[in-house]
């Protein structure tokens, strides 16, 4: 289980931190590019997760598949059918295999009731507005996508279908029932540190462009340079130094 | 956009002030490793050489034979072995061409040698050459030749570590180092040999099909080490060390590794095909001669060069 959750935090840092870097690139140059993400482990619903997850592929397909193929107009039949051939062939556009194939007709299932109710523009603005903390029933709403967002991401990074489903058989085992393996909880204690403070900057900066897109700029000069000076050590000392691709590099 | 630029000058200005020292800090005041994780500076690490390189700042008059490579080199060459030739092994772990571009400019001229036995492993020209980087900041003192060295890598581990060496140095962190002349299993014998007490080697599973791949940058760096040596009119032989047969056979491009090194120029000897040797009597690990296996390896190595 840990593992599947450490995937779906490994590929929103991967992906979102080389659409950041091209963002930042682009506006040194005075370019000011789409952003790609917007929170979307934050979403209450899988339609805000597509709203705020890989938003340039999301509007293209939107723009350029689902609204020729007729959008939401039409019979009940038809937005089911368009909403499928927009997940799946945005599965196929990350490889011809299966696993991401699943992935893609999984999502259209989880966005399909939400559609057929109308409920797929309940969550357009930002959670917890105006409040530091989600409400109950919003947390659940996030704990719940997020569960449904990493089920979909195993087959995403399984090689084959039998290897997703052993991993997920895995996690459904009489295991999930025995206590956890501290050890490995040990060994991963780093990770989950760092995760747990990446959540923290992500929620507080929520209603921004990107985490600390606001952070410090008030402060006096000396205070903000100290800030990004320490952001510079902190990069230097501690990022991994083995030739590492990105894995968004494949698609 | 004048002010704009101007600050963004100041502000590198004060990094490049503020951040060597914050590494210095992090790297000494660290009480664990992963609180250092990008300065890897280890006096005394694995395969003697502060020894070594104490031992070469030591040496007078010149030398016959200098040996040139990485762990193949300094537990494959045993001066004992020559009796009558001073010989120097200046190899180190997981040595690529750049550290041995480095170690022949600082010391080519003091140990001056008639010959040089460069032994190459492939895998020495795959490899990155951080970890032996770091090995040769720690061990060594810290020059241009250091910088370059960095520069050649671009690493970030390699670029604090020096940072971090460059403090020692500076400030005489470790003038009261000793290292111990044995460690472990290991032995350091004078003239820069390493000898193990380990002598037989229990195969594990068979080491998988593979194949040698070879980086330009550091064919590009042999090559110039190779001119170095030409330039200085030394007569340069190239070595490959005994390694197991299991592991030399599971590489699928040997004969490629050969036609390389036959392309350099200078004479080329690979022990593998010339010396058979047994894994289980004559090896210590998955890579390395025991000593049976370097007086075996030794022996033939003087009679095909008339030594």
């Amino acid at each position: 289980m840990l593992g599947a959750i450490f995937f779906a935090f490994q590929i929103y840092g991967d992906f979102s931190g080389y659409s950041d870097i091209a963002l930042g690139t682009a506006r040194l140059f005075g370019i000011d590019l789409l952003r790609n993400f917007a929170f979307p482990y934050f979403s209450r619903d899988i339609a805000e997760f597509w709203r705020r997850w890989h938003i340039s592929l999301s509007s293209w397909f939107r723009d350029y598949l689902y609204i020729p193929l007729g959008g939401s107009k039409g019979g009940t039949l038809k937005k089911v059918r368009n909403t499928l051939i927009v997940f799946m062939v945005s599965g196929l556009w990350h490889g011809a295999n299966w696993t991401f194939i699943i992935w893609g007709a999984l999502n259209a299932v989880y966005f399909l009731p939400l559609l057929l109710l109308n409920k797929n523009r309940d969550h357009l603005e930002t959670v917890a507005e105006g409040r530091a903390l989600p409400t109950i029933k919003e947390s659940f709403q996030i704990l719940v996508t997020f569960g449904l967002t990493i089920f979909a991401w195993i087959f995403f990074r399984s090689e084959n279908v039998p290897q997703a489903l052993k991993y997920i058989s895995g996690i459904f085992s009489t295991s999930s029932f025995s206590l956890p393996e501290f050890g490995i909880i040990n060994e991963a204690r780093g990770t989950i540190v760092m995760i747990f403070l990446f959540i923290l900057i992500e929620w507080a900066g929520r209603r921004q462009q990107y985490g600390i897109a606001d952070f410090g700029l008030n402060w006096k000069r000396p205070f903000r340079w100290a800030f990004y000076l320490t952001l510079i050590f902190l990069i230097l000392m501690y990022l991994k130094t083995e030739e590492t691709p990105f894995i968004y590099f494949q698609f | 956009m004048k002010r704009f630029i101007k600050k963004i000058i100041l502000f590198i200005l004060i990094t490049l002030i503020a951040y060597p020292i914050l590494v210095f800090i992090a790297g000494y005041f660290s009480i664990a490793n992963a609180l250092r994780l990008n300065v890897n500076y280890r006096k005394g690490s694995y395969g003697h050489m502060f020894t070594r390189v104490k031992e070469v700042n030591q040496i007078k008059g010149d030398a016959d034979i200098l040996f040139l490579g990485s762990s193949h080199a300094y537990r494959s060459f045993d001066p004992r072995n020559f009796p009558g030739k001073k010989t120097f092994n200046l190899g180190s772990s997981s040595q690529t061409p750049i550290q041995t571009n480095v170690l022949l400019k600082r010391y080519l001229d003091k140990i001056d040698p008639e010959l040089v036995i460069y032994e190459v492993y492939p895998e020495t020209l795959g490899a990155d050459g951080v970890e032996s980087s770091l090995d040769l900041i720690a061990n060594d003192r810290n020059d241009l030749h250091s910088l370059r060295m960095s520069l050649d890598l671009n690493n970030i581990k390699t670029y604090n570590t020096l940072i971090y060496g460059t403090f020692a140095d500076v400030l005489n962190l470790d003038k009261s180092f000793e290292e111990p002349l044995t460690k472990d299993s290991d032995t350091y014998i004078p003239g820069g040999y390493v000898e193990s007490k380990l002598t037989n080697y229990k195969k594990g599973t068979t080491p998988k099909r593979n194949s040698w791949s070879l980086r330009d940058e550091q064919i590009q760096k042999f090559k110039e080490n190779l001119l170095l040596l030409r330039k200085r009119k030394v007569k340069v032989v190239l070595v490959y060390a005994p390694i197991p047969g299991s592991l030399y056979n599971s590489y699928t491009n040997n004969d490629y590794v050969d036609s390389l090194m036959n392309s350099f120029g200078v004479p080329y000897y690979n022990f593998n095909e010339i010396l058979s040797l047994e894994d289980s009597l004559d090896f210590l690990d998955a890579d390395h001669l025991n000593q049976t296996g370097v007086d075996k390896f030794n022996s033939r190595l003087k009679e095909v060069l008339n030594l």
